[in-house]
């Protein structure tokens, strides 16, 4: 037994005992059963004494489009007619596909800090960790420290794992703002929650910077600037609604101090230079009927981000400069979702994803950054969750993509049978 | 002066309202608890609403500004609340009611559990594997568990340590006296059907056999198969169906109809800001329930 706790579970202990007695004398002894001998007086908590708390995700995927869809417009790797690869969806292919495995692992470390992993097992692609964090647990006055690899708090959805997810998908804008994990990165945060009648909290971090506003992509020219790169702050509000409902609404930014991009084509190379920010706004609300299994409840939520990186812009060919320019790119993006329960273990959702409102992306022009059409995504999703450990969804994705020509003629159909469980612990779902 | 009068008043009454434990219950019967015993020197608030499963509840923010704010947080326990009290707590960010720590007190612990299944997977449903957490349903048991909650807050606020342990023995005295007259209600009763085990405890207590359960596993709704294997089992002999007040009637109604016995609808939790009578009148209104169905005359066990 951990030192720190033994006097107390001592002094416990012997409270239980004199109260047990004092209790006996008083006539309880009409139930035998109440009085049965064994039980363990220094127990803290009756719960599982699984520690640490282990669970595992299966996430598998039955896929098919009615034809290749290719990235948004603006957004995707700089073409220049090579034969390059055009995925479907992040990580999704046609037919069966198995998505990520996540091994997730969990415990107190000591009264200070608790310690979190989560890996993944990405179909066949090896294993990466997706979290890997100590968060402090005694600091006084609402405060918290996270310090190792996680999922940002910006926005809502961004530090949910895709099993917490109501659609199969991410939301485009945050794939493709920031990255195909979302804000995901090494570094520190430091929250503090209020004590307050209404709910607030307050963030910022800092970061590594190793997704794409603060991404270092350099080979052979450019040298990569050390981190950290990219710093964020959040900010959450939500009014007390009462028992059934419950909303929230928050501000995130963050700032790159360096952006870098190199790309290599034969005798040419590519360069980009430069730093950015960003901004969004995100509202979550949900209605709980009460009734059992989410029959009757209601998710509502959106996001928005905006996205600027200031750039300069270089291209090289057999060592002479053939072209430099500085511009903005500047582009956006939002989805907005409800869900809704509509019988006991049943649900179903519409999503209406947008990106590239405005989309200044940082393809080279004529002396400037190009400009793109808005693309957008259409979902409708039917969920059917037998208990709270596993789920079957299908979902049917309607694609209006901008392609780079400016040709709107790429509309596709998408349709993904999913299965998402969980093995082991109960799943801890964050508002 | 009238207004610094008035002033000093409020800012007295503030300072004594800031001198209560501040306590935070998982569910209203644990409020009844924190209540019945803290008395005047604590400010109660609940979580969970009395009309819903405490099993599945999601996660609001203004859980963790309550809890933000508490010295004490007082839970049923046994992983009953693990799916959203855990979380809840995380991120409330107050190192008080850390598991371990004085201000978290779950009652479960304090007792000895019925039906603990450490074998159990989850193929056999949401099972709780260190026994029934319910035993807020267990006026014995929850006596207890207010004897030991008297000494969770006489740690916190020394200063009452003598006023929480004589209030939580006078309602261990008040549940010894009613204890009696409830097991006379249910001295002929012949069974019940219970939604799920959550009135296991009070069923033992008053001699009550329990039937079955309307759930094929627990956490899992009714079945048609299920429903017909239990009237199945059950049809010709005498018994009474209790429902949750949070479950639909629907399947309830089918076992009226093919067994002919009596549905109850019972809450298993008092009403917001409920009190000791309030339970005690609740514990009595189960135990009538239970005397709903009879054993047949001349046949006795
Ligand atoms: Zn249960």
């Amino acid at each position: 037994m951990n030192a720190r706790i033994f006097p107390l579970a001592a002094m416990t202990a012997g409270i239980l005992l004199v109260g047990a007695a004092q209790a006996n004398n008083e006539a309880t002894n009409t139930n035998p059963a109440i009085d049965s001998t064994g039980v363990d007086r220094a127990r803290i908590s009756a719960g599982t004494q699984m520690n640490p708390t282990i669970s595992v995700i299966l996430d598998g995927v039955y896929a098919n489009f009615s034809r290749e869809v290719e990235g948004p417009a603006g957004f995707g790797s700089h073409d220049h007619g090579d034969d390059h690869d055009h995925e479907h969806e992040h990580g999704l292919e046609e037919g069966f596909s198995l998505r990520e495995t996540e091994i997730s692992v969990s415990a107190s470390i000591d009264n200070y800090l608790d310690g979190v992993m989560t890996l993944a097992i990405e179909g066949n692609s090896g294993i990466k960790v997706e979290e890997a964090y100590i968060l402090t647990r005694s600091l006084p006055a609402g405060l918290q420290i996270k310090a190792g690899r996680f999922l940002s708090d910006i926005g809502y959805i961004n530090r949910q794992h895709p099993h917490d997810w109501q659609f199969a998908d991410r939301p485009l804008v945050s794939e493709l703002l920031f990255g195909e994990h979302g804000l995901q990165d090494n570094g520190m945060q430091l929250s503090w929650l209020p004590s307050t009648s209404f709910y607030s909290r307050y963030g910022i971090e800092i970061l590594q910077g190793e997704t794409t506003m603060a991404s270092q992509d350099v080979h052979e020219t450019l040298e990569e600037d050390h981190g950290p790169r990219l710093y964020t702050a959040f900010a959450k509000f939500a009014p007390d609604l009462g028992m059934n409902h419950a909303a929230m609404f928050g501000f995130s930014g963050g700032i790159s101090t360096s952006f870098k991009k190199e790309e290599e084509h034969d005798d040419e190379v590519e360069l980009w230079e430069g730093d950015g920010w960003f901004a969004g706004i995100d509202a979550v609300y949900k209605y709980n009927s009460g009734k059992p299994f989410g029959h009757g409840n209601w998710i509502v939520q959106g996001e928005y981000y905006f996205r600027e990186i200031s750039a300069e812009f270089t291209e090289i060919e057999n060592q002479i400069i053939e072209e430099q320019f500085s511009g903005r790119s500047k582009q956006d993006g939002f989805y907005l979702q409800a869900l809704y329960g509509f019988a006991p273990r049943w649900s179903t959702g519409l999503r209406v994803d947008g990106v590239g409102l405005t989309n200044t992306s940082l393809e080279p022009g004529n002396d400037a950054f190009e400009s793109f059409d808005a693309s957008y995504r259409y979902a409708a999703q039917v969920s059917f969750a037998p208990t709270e450990f596993s789920r079957l969804r299908l979902q049917v994705n309607n694609y209006d993509y901008a392609h780079d020509d400016g040709d709107h003629g790429h509309d596709a159909w998408g349709v993904m049978l999913q299965y998402n469980v969980s093995l082991g612990a109960h799943g801890a779902h964050q508002f | 002066m009238k207004k610094i009068l008035l002033l000093s008043c409020a800012l007295l009454l503030s300072s004594t309202a800031h001198s209560q434990l501040r306590v935070v219950a998982s569910t209203t019967n644990m409020a009844m608890l924190a209540n019945t015993v803290g008395g005047t020197q604590v400010s109660v608030t609940h979580l969970a609403p009395p009309d819903r499963d405490a099993h599945h509840l999601a996660v609001r923010p203004s859980m963790m500004t309550a809890l933000r704010q508490a010295d004490l947080l007082v839970s049923v326990g046994a992983e009953l609340e693990a799916g959203w009290l855990m979380p809840a707590l995380q991120g409330a960010g107050n190192p008080k009611l850390n598991p371990g720590q004085l201000g978290y007190f779950e009652a479960a612990a304090q007792v000895t559990l019925i039906d603990p299944q450490p074998q159990a997977d989850r193929s056999q449903g949401d099972v709780h594997p260190t026994g029934n957490p319910h035993i807020y349903l267990d006026p014995p048991r929850l006596a207890r568990a207010g004897l030991a909650l008297a000494e969770a807050m006489a740690a916190l606020a020394p200063e009452h340590g003598d006023y929480f342990r004589h209030n939580a023995a006078s309602f261990a005295e008040q549940v010894d006296t009613q204890l009696p007259h409830w097991q006379s209600l249910t001295q002929n009763a012949a069974g019940v059907l219970l939604y799920h085990a959550d009135a296991n405890y009070l069923a033992r207590l008053l001699s009550v056999p329990v039937l079955g359960y309307m759930e094929p596993l627990p956490g899992i709704p009714p079945s048609g198969r299920h429903l017909s294997q239990l009237v199945s089992n059950l049809k010709g002999k005498a018994g009474v169906l209790i429902m949750p007040t949070y479950q639909p009637a629907r399947a309830a109604t089918l076992i009226e109809q093919e067994l002919g016995w009596p549905v109850i609808v019972l809450p298993s939790n008092v009403a917001a800001g409920g009190t000791s009578d309030d339970y005690l009148a609740l514990i009595k209104r189960w135990a009538q329930a239970f005397a709903a169905a009879q054993k047949p005359a001349g046949n006795p066990q």
